[in-house]
């Protein structure tokens, strides 16, 4: 691979190769080579001091192996390797808003993540952007142009599904360009509930900032604490105790439960059938009073922390959660049977919005997205983490990649989830279930990946020797999947739209932290 | 003599059972809706406002007539604030016809072939409600009455050829003869058409499975979008009387229409009850329909009028006919 | 479903009348804080490691006490965590919401306060 490269074994992934800057795209090619599914699951940007770092985290194989390389920081520029790999579109889009990064070669660069208004020359995340200048910009600034439109781009009548429309939870703008019924294209502008979590997490202490990056997401608030303290404790060296894993495997399958449930319910409001909507939810009601049984409160659990959990799981409860659990299998009985038998709703899911197997491994799509189009990708069975090393369960995956396979594998996997819960409160291990840790965290970096009820979650934090973290980088899976959605969508009808964008479980305040 | 004519036909068609007791029974039978929905879908449904919520369609329509009435600068002003009352006063004079106790509303105004009068009645009151959407200057609006108009003048025809049917059992066009001649419910004697009649109807009435014009996730708020305040009361009312008129249409054509056992007393009050009964049964019929599907897509939705349904009345027509010329004489 | 649906009708509806009837919360529950002001050491730990930074450090009687800002809590029970002297307690008390923010400022009051109804 010639010379400049240094390869270091550290808690970043499998391995560690340093390279320089001009030499990342032979290094993605030979990467390619040897495994051609290989796929990015993040870029992170580091300020360290002169120069900007830069790391590619590629999955391949199942683990992740991290690529860094340094850029002056006066001048910035690397070659983009987004023609190698489709799917590192968002991700150098997202490194050239918060940075200041030039990707040369980009097919369509542009703002992501920040406001069309943002003064240029102020990277929010450079140790040296004042956190006084962020929250009081000029009023005065030019508005970026978007993408250069083709000609025969702007023959197409352009429908609006956003920022405020009722298909979308949250707000984010998708620009659909029909030609009759037929879409042509989707041109997204993410970035609307941007909160800036990650230079926020930068002023908090590794405690506080459990609390901060739970509340990223109100669905999958236990996987971000989950990844976060599994990073922490990476780079500290703690082992937390059998009974503290077990407890937090219960306590992610819970919330995974609840979060497949409210998609297939949201999915049924979209294609107009509300009476599975309500079902669905009302279904999903005792998941959520167990949760407030097991951690004290419906949806953000706060039962996390670095070391293990908060609070035990008392013995009378147990019953309690084994009731609800075989009163919800028996319900998903009678949802296997709606979902296979019931004609409206096939006919407005099956073929709609397909994903091919090739383009899902293109765009490094994560989650059920990739195991409705066949890849069998599932970050609890590649690279266990808490307890599911010793848990059996099965992997759901369908081979269509349509909007009907995407909904049956979050089906599927609901019942997998009630057995991997039963499963371990019968095998349920004694003894402590925290250890303390030291307020102050040594030096050092580490990498870590939970699968959350949407894919891949991807957390990287690196601290330098205080009790404060020097960079915490989130990549949620929502943000790696949108891609498909604008793949997706294409030569299908306007009509098809809500439903094909539900299917992916979209979640925007993931998606823009 | 003159004035006691007058006060009489004042009475029926303003009052009872004209103009006041179809507003009133409109909003009524919303209540039973929404709350049938409601019990299907395992929730409680309207049940604060009155008893057991049954002013609660009073009360969003007050709450709507209390709201900001604003006029897009860029709408066809005259269509888009007169539309919606127009539509609903011809839905109402339709039901004007339909004997609901016994005679018509305005006494004396049925006549052979008021059959066909009011489904056009109906048609061109649907044709303003596109209208009225495609008024508003939102390109919403257009998208959702463009499908409005392609969903409704589709399904008329098989909505038409099925309504043949009871005329041809009841040998008139008359509405008021159809509903007299029943000496068997015609559901009885034609049970296809009655189900294909009320497939039909979910589409007319633009309910789910057929749901495509309102509030849909891909066109906002569909022919409603730019409407608020008052006007969007009427497009509201508009839409429930026309559930009114399609059950009524049912109960007429299929059900015997006001006609059942009278007790004591008299029978105005007995026709009224009989009528009010079996209306009820059919709105919750096509609510319990609309509970069961999710919604088509408009393609779909298309291709099940032409390629199913049409040929479906027609064959529905030709074995009625066949049944009522050569098997019906010999069970009599 | 066909059969589904038409059973759901003569069942009790899922949803519960809140607020005619009050919804019950299990025993852990993380609602309204309760201080004990006579356990409290004035460390200050709560303050420090709040992530919302809503505990103030107030002046109570010459001693520094903490006033909870409950329209900036978060509701995680760190402060409960924190404390070496276990002052701070949850109760199951949830409805908070109030037309006035005042209500939403959680003052120390020593036990002499208290019994006067201050």
């Amino acid at each position: 691979m010639g010379n400049g490269v240094q390869i270091q074994s550290t808690h970043l992934g499998k391995a560690s190769i340093q390279i320089p800057a001009g030499s990342n795209r032979n290094v993605v090619k030979v990467l390619l080579e040897t495994d051609k599914n290989a796929g990015i699951s993040a870029i992170t940007g580091l300020d360290l001091g002169e120069k900007i770092g830069l790391m590619y985290h590629v999955r391949t194989n199942g683990v992740i192996v991290t690529i860094s390389t340094e850029l002056p920081k006066d001048n910035p520029q690397i070659p983009s390797i987004t023609d190698l790999i489709p799917g590192a579109n968002f991700h150098e889009r997202e490194v050239a808003d918060l940075f200041g990064v030039i990707f040369q070669g980009h097919p369509n660069p542009g703002r992501l993540v920040l406001p069309e208004d943002w003064p240029e020359n102020l990277y929010p995340l450079r140790k040296d952007a004042k956190i006084d200048e962020l929250t009081t910009r000029p009023a005065t600034s030019s508005f970026s142009k978007g993408a250069v439109q083709s000609e025969a781009e702007s023959k197409l009548v352009n429908i609006f599904v956003g920022p405020q429309h009722p298909a979308l939870l949250e707000p984010e703008k998708f620009s659909v360009k029909v030609d009759g019924e037929i879409v042509k294209a989707v041109e997204p502008r993410i970035g609307y509930v941007h909160r800036g979590v990650e230079k926020a997490s930068e002023q908090r202490t590794y405690l506080q900032d459990v609390y901060l990056v739970e509340r990223i997401c109100g669905i999958c608030n236990s996987c971000h604490a989950s990844c976060f303290v599994e990073t922490v404790e990476k780079i500290l060296g703690t082992e937390v105790p059998p009974r503290g894993k077990y407890l937090r495997t219960i306590i992610l399958e819970l919330n995974r439960l609840h979060s497949h449930l409210l998609l297939l319910g949201h999915a049924g409001l979209e294609i107009g059938y509300e009476t599975l909507f309500q079902y669905m939810w009302r279904d999903r009601e005792p998941i959520m009073d167990l949760t407030e049984l097991l951690t004290g409160n419906r949806v953000i659990a706060s039962s996390l922390t670095v070391g293990g959990v908060r609070r035990d799981l008392k013995e009378t409860d147990v019953p309690k959660i084994k009731t609800q659990l075989v009163i919800l299998r028996k319900r998903m009985d009678f949802y296997q049977n709606l979902f296979n038998s019931e004609p409206s709703l096939r006919m407005r899911t099956r073929n709609v919005g397909t994903l091919s197997k090739e383009d899902a491994l293109k765009l490094c799509v994560v989650g059920p997205v990739a195991r409705a189009s066949g890849v069998n990708m599932d970050v609890r069975k590649d690279e266990p983490y808490e307890a599911y090393g010793e848990i059996p369960f099965k992997l759901i995956t369908r081979s269509e990649g349509d909007t009907y396979a995407r909904l049956m594998v979050r089906l599927d996997e609901v019942t997998e989830s009630i057995n991997i819960i039963e499963y371990a409160l019968d095998h349920l291990p004694e003894g402590p279930y925290r250890v303390k840790v030291p307020r102050v965290v040594v030096a050092g970096e580490a990498v870590s990946r939970v699968e959350a009820p949407r894919g891949e979650l991807f957390y990287y934090v690196k601290s330098n020797g205080t009790a404060y973290p020097e960079r915490v980088k989130v990549r949620t899976p929502t943000f790696a999947n949108i891609p498909a959605f604008l793949k997706t969508a294409i030569g299908g009808s306007i009509a098809d739209v809500p439903a094909n964008f539900v299917s992916l479980d979209p979640c925007f305040s993931c998606t823009d932290r | 003599m003159e004035m006691a004519l007058d006060l009489e036909l004042i009475f029926r068609v303003l009052v009872f059972p004209g103009f006041t007791f179809i507003l009133f029974f409109t909003l009524f039978c919303d209540w039973v809706e929404r709350k049938v929905e409601a019990r299907m879908q395992n929730r409680v449904g309207p049940a604060v406002a009155g008893p057991a919520g049954i002013l609660q369609p009073l009360a969003d329509f007050v709450k709507l007539l209390t709201k900001e009435d604003i006029v897009p600068r860029d709408a066809k002003k005259l269509v888009f604030k007169f539309a919606p009352i127009i539509s609903f006063s011809f839905m109402v004079f339709a039901l004007c016809f339909l004997p609901i106790d016994g005679a018509s509303a305005i006494p004396g105004a049925g006549f052979a072939g008021d059959l066909v009068f009011i489904m056009a009645l109906v048609t061109v009151a649907n044709f303003l409600l596109f209208l009225s959407g495609w008024a508003s200057a939102n390109p919403y609006s257009a998208i959702g009455s463009a499908r409005v108009l392609t969903q409704f003048l589709g399904y008329d025809i098989p909505l038409f050829l099925l309504a043949l049917t009871p005329a041809f059992l009841a040998k008139s066009l008359s509405i008021a003869a159809i509903a007299a001649n029943q000496y068997l419910p015609f559901i009885l004697l034609a049970p296809w058409a009655f189900v294909l009649f009320i497939i039909t109807l979910q589409a007319e009435l633009e309910k789910d499975p057929f749901d495509i014009p309102h509030a849909e996730s891909e066109v906002v708020g569909g022919l409603e979008t730019e409407y608020c305040g008052g006007k969007l009361a009427f497009l509201h009312l508009t839409r429930d009387v026309q559930i009114v008129f399609g059950a009524a249409l049912v109960v007429e054509l299929f059900l015997g229409g006001p006609y059942g056992p009278v007790f004591f007393g008299l029978p105005v009050f007995w026709y009224s009850l009989w009528f009010i009964i079996k209306l009820l049964a059919v709105v919750v019929i096509t609510e319990y329909v609309t509970c069961l599907f999710a919604r088509l897509r408009i393609d779909q939705v298309l291709t099940a009028n032409w390629k199913i349904l049409l040929p479906l009345s027609v064959l529905s027509l030709t074995l009625t006919v066949a049944m009522a010329t050569w098997i019906y004489p010999l069970m009599v | 479903m066909i059969k589904e649906v038409l059973s759901q009708i003569f069942k009790k509806p899922a949803t519960c009348k809140y607020p005619f009837v009050k919804a019950e919360v299990p025993e852990g529950f993380r609602g309204k804080q309760v201080f004990d002001i006579s356990l409290c050491i004035s460390c200050g730990l709560c303050s420090r490691d709040c992530p919302a930074k809503a505990i103030e450090m107030v002046d109570v009687d010459g001693k520094r006490r903490p006033l909870f800002h409950l329209d900036l809590c978060i509701f995680c029970y760190q402060c409960a965590e924190s404390c070496p002297r276990n002052a701070i307690k949850s109760s199951l008390i949830f409805e908070l919401a109030s037309t006035d923010k005042s209500d939403l400022i959680v003052k120390p009051q020593t036990s002499s306060q208290k019994a006067s109804g201050a």
